[in-house]
């Protein structure tokens, strides 16, 4: 079953004065079924974080749409994205983008209280545990290594009990050993959530982890996605 | 080593990026312009409001005179000129009170000599108005408006001939009522409120009133030194030799006073130069902030540290050179040309020339301080720029957390609010403090534009519209006040309601349980002389009828005993006055009590029905002078009011001394007009209104109020503007948090709920602080500026919570419009995330 699914999805810029349109993404279609860990690869400047952030209801397409559990969101309001973003998405930054001003616990629970909800303690305390912050729980994020501030990242992306993790380079900024425990830890957590991982990379090795691979290139799927007509 | 000369290429980039940033700039100079122009305006328009007020408590004392020696004999006028702390020192005796005019009766209307440095130098700098010339020959006379007005004399003219009849204060002769036609040599106008003229030396002569005779004379001095302390007047007092009875009329508080005053307005003269400061500050400082990354591309392509300086500075100094001329152009057309016409507006007699003198050396002081601001707040964003590595200036949120750990779960919109107001704890001091001191200096000017407001000082002075006195109460006690003349008066359609006083002599034998304390300390006061205690007190046990000890008995009514009682502080059991079970007592001369509360006063109604009986009531409180609503008063025992049903049980038909009416709406002159004319034609009627005092002092009215409300305003404006910099900073260096907010989950109208409850917090905060610091602040004012007895302390709460409602308003609305207007980005652009 179908989780997530682009159809013909576009996304142009204009820049400077002069005019000239860039093609970030120049119709996409893509699917990607339920519990499927997807890497998704490519050069610079290929579309790949464009792509996420689509994915994610980040930013809006110029056309085409975004089907995620059979919804549409390409037509979403501001805060109607929002609100889909807390229920349904977990993101994983290469900048972690933890707030500052908040320890450790209370970036973890965010999403959920921004959700009118009380967070599930055992199930919070239970994703600290596996990602081994126990001892930062009240830690403040500038006072940890990248590898804990990744894995504080990680933790506040499971913590809504989201259906699909966006990570976009979740170990850009990781030695290679910390970036295979993050690696590990986010499958691992999947698998015990049942949930979707679509995951940017540019390293091949970390690229193969992953149950399929999807390559950008100029806004443009060239290997190993499946276009909407072949998916049929 | 050799110079490098790269001037020309720094001038170069400097103008590209200025022109590069053209709305920025213009925000630059807006702000620049902005605060040349508060700080020009508020010292040009707080010079000229002090300067206005000083003069209205000038006109309202009477008199410019720093200190005085009562009772001078010759010796000690001649050794007082002589003194070289003194600067002059002007001679006034009272000589003669004026009964009456053709068959008018008159108030207490005193005449005085005033020697010519007296009258040149002290009396005329405090007059408001001044026709002719101070009087010459014997039968020449000046007199106040007042005493024209209630002569009934509408136009004078010089040389006009006044049949007066008056008596001399001669001492030991018994105002012997004399007849004369004077000549009026001129009038004036001063906000004395009282009835008063001035008579020729050869008058003075004549009448042989002494400056040593008792409270007769007086010598007003002027000291080189207006700051005294008490030392300084014990030391004159040695120096002139004092008998018995002489004091030294002076201000023991002076110096405490004058610190007062000037460390107030240091505060605020300093805290407007602060928030000026921080507004260029901070305008300059989110500029930086948004062109770091610009400067650390320049400083990766070799520019050196201090070539960013001056880059930067040179920026801040084209900025400066456009902005302060255009601030000080604005202050002076405020000054010379707004305010001028709005006090025009509101009142057309006013004369506009020089209602804010535009003193080159105020808007020069203003511009060089707008300039050293300038240098001064583009110093630190300089060195923020120049500091920041390439690579820091890549990443540069200006946001550092100092905090480790912090075992907290709270995530709730109001704590992450809480915690966002505290986070840059120097921009929540600035925002704070810049609200404080516009609130504080808020809530003071309206509390001294309310306490310089004449028709609130006439409100609390006066508890009625107008007053009619009977002046024959004394000696023939014509009843006056009929019944009809009263219902008439009630009759009239403006009038609200009426109320009357009556009295009545009173016998009050001696009795030392109650009153004894009282007449020690009235003795001991300088108006009686204690070696004739003894004897006084003798005499007194025996006649206890002689005028000299009798008293009056007062009649009010239940209007009446509302105010009484409120004067004395609510402690009255109204069913026990009505019941004529208690009675008030008034002191004269001295403080407190003397014991009389709670005693009971044994008494005996000449005018009664029984005029032999010995009746007794309980004093249930002793008020002063300013609770008695009688003007007339008798020998030297407490006076005692009563109820008037228990004044009309005891005497039958009381005397009715004066009435006292209130109008629907006060200060109509149709009304007080109408009101007048029910008596018209008894000349023994005086009169006294609200309206009258208020013509008079209406004048520095409307200046006053203008000026006073301008600098409000202009401190408001200021603290508003740097909020809106601090928030439109703050919200600019959290953009990539609230984009990550937004990314996790957060709605729009979540962040605008937390923005808006910042804005809340700091204001809330505020209030609350200007109200802790306001509160006893603006009542050190008041105590410095009111000159009334009767005007208490009271905070104009409408203007003040309105002004608190606006300021919340603009607080709340103020980050969430800039976050609405600033964070119209897509979301991935603002998170700094590139595709």
């Amino acid at each position: 079953m179908d989780i997530l699914e682009t159809r013909n999805l576009k996304k142009y810029y204009k820049t400077g004065n002069n005019g000239i349109v860039v093609k970030a993404l120049d119709g996409i279609d893509l699917s990607i079924k339920k519990g499927e860990f997807l890497s998704i690869t490519g050069t610079s400047g290929s579309g790949k974080t464009t792509l996420l952030h689509m994915l994610g209801g980040l930013d809006t397409p110029t056309s085409g749409s975004i089907y995620v559990d059979g919804k549409d969101i390409s037509n979403m309001d501001k805060d109607e994205l929002a609100i889909f973003r807390r229920r349904k998405i977990g993101f994983v930054f290469q900048n972690y983008n933890l707030l500052p001003l908040m320890n450790v616990y209370e970036n973890i629970v965010l999403p959920v209280r921004l959700d009118g909800i009380r967070p599930d303690k055992i199930f919070v305390d239970k994703i600290i545990n596996s990602l081994g912050l126990t001892d930062k729980k009240y830690s403040m994020p500038c006072q940890l290594s990248g590898g804990q501030q990744q894995r504080v990242a990680l933790a506040r992306a499971l913590a809504a009990k989201p259906s699909i993790i966006l990570a976009d380079e979740p170990t850009g900024n990781l030695d290679s050993r910390t970036s295979l425990d993050v690696l590990g830890l986010i499958k691992t957590c999947a698998a015990q959530f049942s949930q979707t991982i679509a995951m940017i990379t540019h390293n091949e090795e970390i690229a193969q982890m992953a149950g399929r691979i999807i390559r950008l290139e100029d806004g443009r799927i060239y290997g190993g996605g499946r276009t909407y007509d072949e998916s049929k | 080593m050799m110079k490098v000369n790269n001037k020309p290429v720094i001038n170069e980039i400097a103008l590209t990026t200025y022109k590069a940033n053209k709305k920025r700039n213009l925000l630059i100079i807006f702000a620049i312009s902005l605060s040349t122009f508060l700080i020009a305006s508020i010292i040009s328009i707080g010079t000229s409001y002090w300067k206005t007020t000083m003069e209205r408590q000038l006109y309202t004392s009477g008199m410019d005179y720093d200190i005085a020696l009562t009772e001078p004999e010759d010796a000690q006028i001649k050794k007082a000129r002589s003194i070289e702390e003194i600067k002059y020192a002007g001679l006034l005796v009272k000589c003669a009170v004026i009964e009456k005019y053709k068959q008018k009766m008159l108030d207490k209307t005193r005449l005085y000599w005033a020697d010519n440095t007296c009258f040149d130098k002290m009396v005329l700098p405090a007059l408001e108005t001044f026709t002719g010339s101070y009087p010459e020959k014997e039968n020449e006379i000046l007199l106040s408006s007042r005493t024209l007005e209630n002569m009934g004399i509408k136009k004078p003219y010089k040389g006009m001939g006044l049949k007066l009849s008056y008596y001399t204060l001669e001492e030991g002769t018994d105002e012997e009522i004399l007849e004369r036609e004077f000549t009026l040599c001129g009038w004036y106008t001063d906000y004395t409120g009282k009835s008063k003229g001035y008579i020729s030396e050869k008058f003075y002569k004549k009448s042989n009133v002494k400056p040593t005779d008792f409270t007769q004379g007086s010598l007003k001095i002027k000291l080189k030194q207006p700051l005294y302390t008490e030392k300084d007047i014990l030391a004159l007092q040695n120096t002139l030799s004092l008998s018995n009875r002489q004091i030294i009329e002076a201000d023991a508080d002076i110096i405490s006073y004058f610190i007062k005053i000037t460390a107030g307005l240091a505060g605020i003269l300093f805290m407007v130069f602060a928030s000026s400061y921080l507004f260029i500050y901070n305008t300059l400082y989110i500029s930086v902030s948004k062109d770091i990354r610009y400067y650390g591309q320049l400083k990766t392509i070799g520019m050196t540290s201090v070539q960013l300086k001056r880059l930067i500075n040179r920026q801040a100094c084209w900025n400066a050179l456009a902005g302060i001329p255009t601030g000080l152009a604005v202050a002076i057309i405020l000054s010379k040309i707004i305010i001028p016409e709005v006090i025009g507006i509101i009142d057309y007699s006013f004369n506009k020339n020089n209602t804010v003198p535009v003193n080159i050396w105020t808007f020069l002081i203003a511009g060089i301080f707008a300039m050293a601001v300038n240098k001064a707040s583009s110093h630190k964003p300089a060195r923020i720029a120049a500091g920041c590595s390439p690579v820091e200036a890549l990443n540069y949120t200006g946001i550092s957390v100092k905090q480790k750990y912090r075992k907290r779960e709270s995530t709730s919109i109001f704590s992450m609010a809480m915690q966002n107001i505290f986070r840059n704890k120097k921009q929540a001091f600035i925002i704070f403090l810049s609200f404080v001191t516009a609130i504080s200096v808020y809530l003071c000017t309206s509390i001294y534009i309310r306490a310089n407001d004449a028709k609130y000082i006439l409100n609390e002075v006066l508890d009625y519209d107008i007053r009619f006195q009977n002046e024959t109460t004394l000696e023939e006690e014509k009843p006056l006040f009929t019944k009809e003349k009263i219902k008439q008066l009630e009759n009239l359609p403006g009038i609200k309601s009426v109320r009357t006083v009556s009295s009545k002599e009173v016998v009050i034998p001696y009795q030392e349980e109650t009153f004894g304390k009282y007449f020690k300390e009235l003795y001991s006061t300088r108006y009686f002389p204690s070696k004739s205690y003894k004897s006084d007190m003798e005499e007194y046990k025996k006649n206890p009828e002689n005028g000299f000890f009798t008293s009056r008995f007062i009649g009010i009514d239940e209007a009446g005993f509302e105010c009484l009682n409120k004067s004395v502080g609510n402690i009255l059991d109204k069913n026990d006055f009505e019941a004529g079970k208690t009675t008030v007592t008034i002191r004269t001369f001295t403080e407190g009590d003397s014991g009389m509360t709670g005693k009971t006063v044994n008494f005996r109604l000449p005018g009664g029905l029984n005029p032999e009986k010995e009746y007794s009531i309980k004093i249930a409180a002793v008020a002063s002078q300013n609770s008695n609503p009688a003007f007339f008063a008798g020998g030297i025992a407490p006076e005692m009011i009563v109820s008037e049903k228990f004044a009309e049980k005891l005497l039958g038909k009381t005397y009715i001394e004066a009435v006292m009416a209130e109008y629907k709406e006060p200060y109509n002159k149709e009304t007080e007009k109408t009101a007048i004319s029910v008596f018209d034609g008894i000349n023994e009627i005086s009169n006294e209104s609200r309206l009258r005092n208020y013509n008079e002092m209406k004048t520095t009215e409307n200046k006053t109020k203008v000026l006073g409300n301008s600098i409000s305003i202009i401190m408001a404006i200021l603290a508003i503007f740097n909020y809106l910099d601090m928030m439109a900073s703050n919200v600019h260096s959290r953009s990539n948090e609230i984009a990550t907010l937004e990314s996790i989950g957060m709605t729009s109208k979540q962040v605008k709920r937390m923005l808006g409850t910042e804005g809340l917090g700091y204001s809330f905060i505020s209030v609350i602080v200007s109200l802790a610091a306001g509160i006893p602040l603006s009542y050190a004012v008041f105590n410095a500026i009111n000159l009334y007895a009767g005007v208490y302390y009271s905070i104009p709460w409408g203007r003040n919570i309105a002004f608190f409602v606006i300021i919340t308003t603009i607080c709340v609305a103020a980050p969430i419009i800039v976050y609405q207007k600033t964070q119209n980005q897509n979301l991935t652009s603002r998170m700094g995330e590139n595709f």
